[in-house]
């Protein structure tokens, strides 16, 4: 039971991108914040999205389960392209939410301030989306949320409340939270930022992991260290653009690419 | 003619018991009615779309604006027209007994939703925006988000205005008496006319509100302690 959970996100055998973005634009209002931006993520890598404050990082990675709606572009996320109703001139006005709903069985998120519902306890908290989004029964949701939560090593609060747990604990559960849904595409939105110094690695310790696993993930993050060490692919964001992207080798080594990250890192 | 004598609450003790019996079932018909109430009209206030938000605020505005009195008077006898015309046309003219409770829980209701409206619409405002966007990212379906975490989440927030709103809608009952409604008040009131011992009568009624508050109030405290549960205490 345990190694065919643990194998599972890697039992379909499509080689086709996990995302493929092609110019997408945002606004908010007048405010133009993803100018264009095309990306591919490869099944089973790592890419992380790196970029000053403001750049767009947390847009860009909340289109790909559209709590963000792009406005233009192009969208096909764990091999289905994402039916956008457009007006004549091809904006994006409205979704598709049965498709909606599909999507975020399959892309699932972890966010900088963990997002806990404070009124179920840990193992609560894992079980809710398996039950009430993939019907899951009970047993078999508590099954599932048992083994992650062993594996981000939070099995024995598994009765506690979120309230009561550190920061680094709080972040761990919500990973397994998103485990839980068994994703094709992992999102992690800045996941050590909220966190105490002393907290910060074995939250990053947890990521590391999973990367090692060949899970597909998609991160923003400000550490550009563990960035550089986990990434198959780093893209820096500059005001809505890519101003680089490629593997974390190449984006170090050019000397136009170090120049944009100088001020950041 | 009964004297001071505890006889005249033992002769009265049937009604009074049953008239408590009423204001109680009037009370919970009438709460519950005014959760449904207030959950609409918080949802409503919180709705996108304009005429929705127009049509609650004024709701709620309009009720918490007029005397309680006044409302229930002027309710009771467009409710209990309006009651007694439908009856009349569906050939049931004269249940007088059902449209006097039917309007007494509906005026109250009413009241009591444009209340319940303003401290639900607090309520869910006060959760943090993080956990609603979480389950909306994880696919929660509208119904799935409100009643396993919008509803969980604001009951921390509410309870304390919810159980004010109990206690003050047990009270108001009282103010049905006006309408002569056959309630706790409305017998007491009786009991006390007909045998003259109007401090033994009043006083008995008094308890009587007494014992129902607070043993509501005990209750609310418990339910509190339940929607609190993953909240550390505060030192
Ligand atoms: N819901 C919103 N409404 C209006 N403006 C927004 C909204 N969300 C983001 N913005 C604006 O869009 C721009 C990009 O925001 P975004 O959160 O994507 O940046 P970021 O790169 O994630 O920054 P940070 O590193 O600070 O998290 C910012 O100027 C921000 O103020
Ligand atoms: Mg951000």
């Amino acid at each position: 039971m345990t190694s065919s959970l643990q194998h599972a996100f890697r039992s379909h055998s499509s080689t086709a991108p996990a995302v493929v973005a092609t110019q997408l634009i945002k606004h908010f209002g007048e405010l133009e914040v993803l100018k264009g931006i095309s990306l591919e993520v490869p099944e089973g890598t790592v890419t992380s999205i790196i970029g000053a404050s403001g750049s767009g990082k947390s847009t860009l990675l909340r289109c790909m389960n559209l709590l963000e709606r792009p406005d233009r572009g192009e969208l096909a996320i764990a091999d289905e392209a994402i039916r956008f109703d457009r007006n004549p001139q091809g904006d994006i006005i409205g979704l598709d939410r049965r498709q909606l709903q599909r999507l975020r069985a399959k892309v699932t998120m972890v966010f900088q301030q963990f997002n806990l519902w404070p009124h179920l306890t840990v193992l609560g908290n894992v079980i809710e989306a398996p039950m009430r989004v993939k019907k899951l029964s009970r047993k078999q949701a508590t099954a599932l949320g048992e083994h992650y939560l062993e594996r981000v090593g939070m099995a024995d609060r598994r009765d506690a409340y979120p309230a009561f747990l550190s920061g680094g604990q709080q972040q761990r559960v919500a990973i397994a939270r998103a485990l839980a849904m068994e994703p094709r595409l992992l999102l992690f939105d800045e996941p050590t930022s909220a966190l105490d110094p002393e907290r910060v690695n074995e939250v990053l310790g947890v990521i590391r992991g999973l990367a090692d696993e060949g899970r597909t993930m998609l991160l923003v993050t400000h550490e550009m260290h563990f960035a550089r060490e986990v990434s198959d692919q780093l893209v820096y964001l500059d005001q809505g653009h890519i101003a680089c992207s490629g593997t974390p080798k190449d984006v170090f080594e050019d000397p136009r690419c170090r120049q944009f990250m100088a001020p950041a890192a | 003619m009964t004297s001071m004598t505890p006889e005249g609450l033992i002769d009265w003790a049937g009604p009074i018991l049953n008239g408590a019996l009423t204001t109680v079932q009037i009370a919970v018909l009438a709460y519950a009615i005014g959760l449904l109430l207030g959950l609409l009209g918080a949802g409503a206030k919180l709705s996108p779309w304009a005429p929705l938000r127009g049509l609650a605020t004024v709701y709620s505005t309009l009720v918490r604006a007029v005397p309680e009195l006044l409302l229930i008077l002027l309710l009771y006898y467009a409710g209990a027209q309006a009651l007694d015309a439908l009856l009349g046309y569906l050939g049931m003219a004269g249940a007088v007994q059902i449209t006097g409770f039917a309007t007494a829980v509906g005026v109250l209701a009413f009241v009591q939703g444009a209340y319940m409206t303003e401290v639900f619409r607090g309520a869910i405002m006060a959760i943090p925006r993080g956990q609603l966007e979480a389950a909306s990212a994880f696919g929660f379906s509208r119904w799935a988000r409100f009643h396993r975490i919008v509803l969980p989440g604001m009951l921390p927030n509410a309870l304390p205005g919810m159980s004010n709103l109990w206690l003050i809608l047990i009270k108001d009952t009282a103010l049905i008496s006006v309408i002569g409604f056959n309630e706790l008040f409305f017998t007491i009131q009786q009991a006390a006319a007909s045998s003259r011992a109007y401090f033994l009568f009043y006083a008995a009624a008094g308890v009587i509100y007494l014992l129902m508050t607070l043993s509501s109030t005990a209750l609310f405290t418990r339910l509190e302690r339940y929607v609190r549960r993953g909240q550390p205490t505060e030192a």
